[in-house]
């Protein structure tokens, strides 16, 4: 082996030698330091991974919705709008969409419900989300009463639990054949909750919702690229509302770093000037105290990371889902599927072990220029 | 094996086991690839605006937009030394609304208009007159051509 390597080797032993020799210190160091780089790198990870989920699921959103709005509030829409808007240049297909939502009592939570005209839904059957099955504890082929708008109670038989893909949003479904949920909320014939647009160039999307709106004043088309947008600052923001509550955190542990690495204790400048006169160079104790450093701060840093991975992707980030996920009280159960990045990971590594091992490496400095005998007397 | 004399009987009886089949007269390729034969921008990165045109014997040249494709039609001596205009089996654009291929030599193309594409001002594709004029009026178009009154002087305008 080549004379510059075994001497790195040499003060890399030594170096964690010096870190056993402190074992208590040095344990409660990285533990702090690991809880915080899990809580920052969970909330990366969460945030990411719910942005990846509403990207994936908006793929099969509609390019539009149409609403027709009534003193500033969505109201139904007339079928006979559909045509008109068919014949529009550009206009792939026109849907109109019946939906709504249904408070249940018992449980106290809101479902929503769609009608679809899919074949296979049996007469007076309904399909409904994997959260409805769980909070109502039914399963398929049971029957569960829904009231209607007049109080009394219809009885549906529930044909197909749907399958627990895509649960974010589908898990408070309810879908039901049309003429049930007219009759369910009492919803007049001849309109719709809103409409749905596929255009066949996305390019032409604002030309189109330009002419709906010059042709029905009292409409407001949704772009598709809108709702994505919303999405996206609406997690941003809760994300963001997160990192101000963290922010706390870090610089809590930026003090707490500062006071344990930058500190050298009368024993530590002791050791430095006994290694300095053992024939240590300023050189040696500067590398001693950095390998020190990057030890403890890498070590947190991958277990923070790792424990971050296992508590959002394995556990689903129980610890703050609920403060991320919304109010509604039908929560859903998922696997979030793991998401990472790359650049966020950089940005983590270099927000938390950059400062540390600069800390250290200050104040190792002013001590390792300090004549040894100095350094031994004080 | 026993299905061979019938599908014999059948050519024959349509006259096509008479002439060789033409390999080329459907285009084979439908998802756009390579280099646009004139720019050589990457035609994969605009699909919406993809053209191509399809030899007789089954080579084909794509375009990243309508305007490189007249540019190669008009000028074939340069761009496809080898080629004659004798030995295109089809041309296709995309219509603009549908997003589909469509046969260049039946289409309309907006001059003028507000929409650009991946090399700026285009002549934007219709499969139908209809559709064009539609189009002229929301786009603020200039004027409405066949794929016959396209030459050298409408590129121009485009520059």
């Amino acid at each position: 082996m080549r004379p510059p390597l075994q001497r790195y080797r040499n003060i890399l032993d030594f170096a964690l030698s010096s870190l056993l020799r402190r074992k208590g210190r040095n344990l409660a160091l990285i533990s702090v330091y690991t809880l915080v780089v899990f809580v920052i790198a969970s909330l990366v990870f969460f945030v990411q991974a719910l942005k990846h989920e509403a990207h994936e699921l908006l793929v099969q959103a509609p390019d539009m919705v149409v609403q027709r709005m009534v003193a500033g509030r969505h109201d139904p829409v007339p079928l006979a709008q559909v045509e008109a808007i068919r014949s529009i240049r550009g206009v792939d297909e026109v849907q109109p969409r019946l939906w709504g939502y249904y408070y249940d009592p018992v449980f106290g939570g809101n479902l929503t419900v769609l009608a679809t005209e899919d074949a296979a839904l049996a007469p007076d059957a309904i399909w409904i989300g994997e959260g409805v099955a769980r909070s109502m504890r039914v399963k398929e082929g049971d029957l569960i009463p829904l009231r209607g708008y007049d109080g009394q109670s219809t009885l549906f038989s529930i044909q197909k639990v749907l399958p627990e893909t895509s649960e974010l949003v589908s898990s408070d479904l309810v879908l039901m054949a049309p003429k049930d949920v007219r009759a369910l909320f009492h919803f007049p014939e001849g309109l719709a909750t809103d409409l749905a647009i596929q255009a066949g160039n996305p390019r032409e999307l604002p030309t189109i919702a330009a002419k709906i709106v010059e042709l029905y004043p009292d409409s407001r088309p949704i772009l598709k690229s809108e709702i994505l947008r919303t999405y996206e600052a609406v997690f941003d923001w809760r994300g963001g509302l997160m990192v101000v509550v963290l922010g706390s955190a870090v610089l809590s542990f930026i003090i707490f770093a500062w006071d344990k690495a930058t500190g050298l204790s009368a024993e530590e400048r002791k050791e430095i000037g006994v290694l300095k006169s053992l024939g240590w160079e300023s050189a040696d104790v500067l590398l001693l105290k950095f390998w020190e450093g990057t030890v403890i701060s890498v070590t947190a840093f991958l277990t923070g990371v790792l424990l971050a991975y296992a508590h959002v992707f394995f556990f689903s980030a129980s610890l703050f889902e609920h403060a991320l996920k919304g109010w509604s009280v039908l929560f859903p159960h998922f696997r979030l599927s793991p998401a990472l990045d790359g650049y966020q990971l950089t940005v983590l590594f270099f927000l938390t072990v950059l400062p540390y091992t600069a800390a250290t490496l200050v104040p190792s400095w002013r001590a390792a220029t300090v004549d040894p005998d100095a350094a031994m007397r004080s | 094996m026993s299905r061979m004399p019938l599908l014999l009987s059948f050519l024959l009886a349509t006259g096509l086991g008479a002439t060789p089949p033409k390999p080329a007269a459907s285009p084979k390729a439908t998802v756009p690839k390579g280099n646009c034969a004139v720019c050589g921008m990457y035609v994969a990165n605009f699909p919406d605006w993809a053209a191509v045109v399809t030899f007789r014997d089954g080579g084909q040249a794509w375009f990243d937009g309508p305007k490189d494709l007249f540019t190669y039609l008009l000028d074939l001596k340069r761009y496809a030394p080898k080629r004659a205009a004798g030995d295109i089996a089809s041309i296709q654009v995309k219509d603009y609304y549908a997003l589909k291929a469509t046969d260049a030599r039946k289409a309309s193309f907006v001059l003028g208009s507000d929409i650009m594409g991946p090399m700026g001002k285009e002549l934007v594709p219709f499969g139908t007159e209809a559709g064009a004029r539609d189009f002229l009026k929301d786009h603020h178009g200039k004027k409405v051509l066949g794929f016959a009154e396209i030459n050298l002087g409408t590129l121009k305008d485009l520059e």
